[in-house]
């Protein structure tokens, strides 16, 4: 008897068990749910895939060689031919025939050779079949003008150093550090796109997450089995470590890409800015997910979420925005507003230089914008994720009760 | 030797099921909405093992009762109380519920789901797995464990609720409208398996408006009228708090039943009369009257909860 009432008291207690951490489960399930998603699936693939290509077009364009054959059809064009060759840049090859004008003339035709040098009264003449290749036209130009050069000036008894001296021109700037121009301006449009995508992307899940439970009425037994917060802080985590799990995908996508390119070297500023905008994204990111529950909860409809994500879809454009086109005081004004500084303090670092404590002073405020709108999505949450009926606005919700 | 406990019978199956459910109380329940009062201090008792029927006309406030009881609204006054203690979210998610707008993941696979809910109740994925299987086979939908649930016809989205209440073993089940929509075959598969959670002593709150099911299901009735209770109590005890009728029929008009001393005249129609004695020694003159007239029949009248229900709301 009292063995059975043991068993019994034992299986009470188990039966009373519960979840410690349910919010684990729920993030769980969320992370679950979006990788059997195909259309979430197809487009990190598709991203993946575009990477890679865009590395691979890169490093052809760089490695690519190019390579001209030219007939001369006199000595003098030989010569011009051969400085053209000898002055050619490293990844461009030259090969130089000797060939009669009317065999040169065939050699177009059968497209053997790329363009014939000729030297006819007084000045260089340059053949081509149908058009002219315009580097190979400058290199031959520039070599013709050379060779000419040097025959006028031993005509005149002085050389080409003489008559050039004293005309080199020089390029310098006020600052030290090597030129980014173009090569930050790309970057900073791939941390704007990136930031943008992926905010909208997993911003958009969480919304239309909670917006399932609430519309199929799933959160009232939810509720039941869990603190209703636990769900929030389930879902945000959830598509945090997903989001967070993409942009390191492509990341290391990325530079796996540039290492076996070998180009690891010459990036290494890059490196750092893209450092830093990992950690911005990574407190960016997070800081808005309790907006987009909230939003999802004060939806009625999916239509709703049309028009109740404008201002948060207005500050991340914004963010896109100043991502490609910020300069100045400006960007150093975004570079602190949170969320747009996930984008505007690492493209400032790329442009500018900014001080040690700037970019941690503008993590710092955006955490903090992620910390209050957690604690008032919370709230928000909590009342009107059990409010159907009509989509709600923050004040309205947050004077409801449950 | 040794007598057989109750629910020793499970003792064998790879898990304890509960032995004991409780006694789920509310006391003084009040929610308003606005300046509306939806529910004003209502009390009543749902006793462990029975199944207590709630009736009442759309908006009476059954749903708001049920959502305050399993804490998804707050209440404005009263207490719910579970086994004599104000209960806690521990002890509500231990219990089955089945929302008014029923509320699964219309684009997720059936088992996955139940599975997930399973695991929010504290139970291993596994076995909670196991436990919706089983029930899913009882329902005969065990084929259609991997559809997304979107692909049922809403009778058997309907089963698959049900199997959600019940999956974690609950210790009180509180329903709202778990019968609407289903078929006759349905209806008595889900009340045969609310009964073997009954037997284990689980007490069932289910709100309808089919009458004649809560007539033939019920331990114990509730009704709510525009937020008050207007009848509350077992079954028996409400049908026998209420005045006796009989029918009388004699071969010739009955019509003298109305001069007889202690006698109430309910109904009268030619030949037939339905009547009220005010005690034995009346009902004994009565019949001794009418053996006189020709009396073909005299029957006491059961009361169909539907006549309690009608008279408490009138």
């Amino acid at each position: 008897m009292s063995h059975d009432t043991t068993t019994t008291a034992a299986a009470e207690e188990e039966q009373t068990t519960q979840v410690s951490a349910p919010w684990l489960t729920v993030m769980n399930r969320e992370i679950g749910v979006k990788l059997r998603d195909r259309a979430f699936v197809l487009s990190t693939v598709l991203t993946v895939l575009g990477i890679i290509g865009l590395t691979a077009f890169m490093f052809f364009m760089g490695e690519r060689t190019t390579s001209y054959t030219v007939a001369a059809t006199d000595p003098q064009s030989v010569t011009v031919a051969e400085a053209a060759r000898d002055s050619a840049e490293d990844k461009t090859t030259l090969e130089v025939q000797s060939a009669s004008p009317e065999e040169a003339r065939e050699l177009l035709q059968n497209e053997d050779i790329d363009a014939a040098v000729s030297r006819s009264d007084n000045e260089w003449v340059l053949t081509a079949r149908n058009s002219m290749d315009a580097s190979l036209s400058g290199m031959l130009s520039d070599a013709a003008k050379d060779v000419t050069a040097q025959q006028n000036a031993a005509d005149a008894g002085t050389t080409t150093e003489q008559l050039t001296a004293g005309s080199e021109v020089q390029t310098r700037t006020l600052s030290d550090e090597p030129d980014r121009g173009v090569a930050a301006n790309v970057l900073g449009f791939v941390f704007a796109m990136l930031f943008y995508t992926a905010a909208i992307i997993f911003g958009m899940a969480i919304a239309n997450s909670v917006l399932e439970e609430k519309q199929n009425r799933v959160v009232e037994i939810l509720a039941t089995a869990i603190p209703v917060r636990h769900i929030l802080y389930g879902k945000v985590a959830g598509n945090c470590l997903l989001a967070y799990a993409q942009i390191i995908l492509y990341g290391a996508v990325g530079l796996l890409g540039v290492n076996l390119l070998g180009r690891a070297e010459s990036i290494g500023w890059i490196l750092q800015a893209s450092g830093w905008f990992i950690g911005f994204f990574v407190v960016g990111f997070a800081a808005q997910a309790s907006i987009w529950a909230v939003l999802g909860s004060l939806a009625s409809r999916t239509e709703d979420l049309q028009s109740n994500t404008g201002p948060i879809m207005s500050v991340l454009i914004a963010a896109l925005l100043v991502g490609l086109f910020a300069k100045g005081t400006w960007l150093t004004v975004a570079s602190y507003v949170p969320l747009v500084s996930s984008v505007a303090m690492p493209v400032r670092m790329l442009t500018d230089t900014v001080q040690w404590w700037e970019p941690w002073l503008a993590l710092g405020l955006c955490a903090v914008f992620g910390l209050i709108m957690f604690r008032v999505g919370e709230r928000v949450y909590q009342r009107a994720v059990f409010q159907g009926g009509q989509a709600l606005t923050w004040r309205k919700a947050l004077r409801l009760e449950r | 030797m040794r007598l057989k406990e109750p629910g020793a019978a499970y003792s064998s199956v790879h898990y304890s099921p509960p032995r004991a459910g409780g006694t789920l109380e509310a006391l003084n329940l009040t929610r308003r909405f606005g300046d509306r009062t939806v529910v004003d201090e209502v009390s009543f008792r749902v006793e462990p093992g029975q199944m207590t029927g709630f009736v009442g006309a759309n908006g009476a406030g059954k749903t708001t009762t049920m959502r305050m009881i399993m804490g998804v609204l707050n209440q404005h006054g009263g207490t719910v109380l579970w086994n004599g203690r104000p209960i806690d979210a521990r002890a509500r998610s231990r219990f089955g519920y089945m929302p008014e707008e029923r509320g699964l993941y219309p684009k997720q696979r059936i088992a996955d789901q139940l599975g997930y809910l399973g695991q929010l109740h504290g139970m291993e994925r596994s076995r909670a797995l196991t436990e919706a299987h089983r029930l899913l086979d009882r329902f005969g939908l065990g084929e259609r464990a991997k559809d997304r649930l979107e692909t049922l016809s809403l009778g058997n989205q309907q089963r698959v609720q049900v199997a959600a209440a019940l999956l974690h073993d609950p210790v009180a089940l509180v329903l709202d409208e778990p019968f609407s929509g289903l078929d006759p075959t349905a209806v008595d598969a889900t009340v045969g398996l609310l009964r073997e959670y009954m037997a284990r002593g689980v007490p069932v709150l289910f709100s309808s408006h089919q009458l004649d099911l809560i007539d033939r299901l019920c331990d114990a009735l509730v009704v709510l009228d525009s937020g008050t209770v207007r009848l509350a109590g077992p079954v028996e005890q409400l049908r026998g708090a209420r005045p006796e009728q009989y029918r009388l029929v004699c071969t010739a008009d009955a019509g003298w039943t109305r001069g007889q001393p202690g006698v109430e005249v309910v109904d009268l129609d030619g030949n037939t009369a339905i009547v009220t004695p005010a005690d034995a020694e009346a009902r004994n003159q009565l019949t001794r009257q009418a053996a006189d007239r020709g009396m073909v029949e005299f029957a006491r009248l059961r009361p169909s909860l539907g006549d309690l229900y009608r008279e408490a709301i009138s």
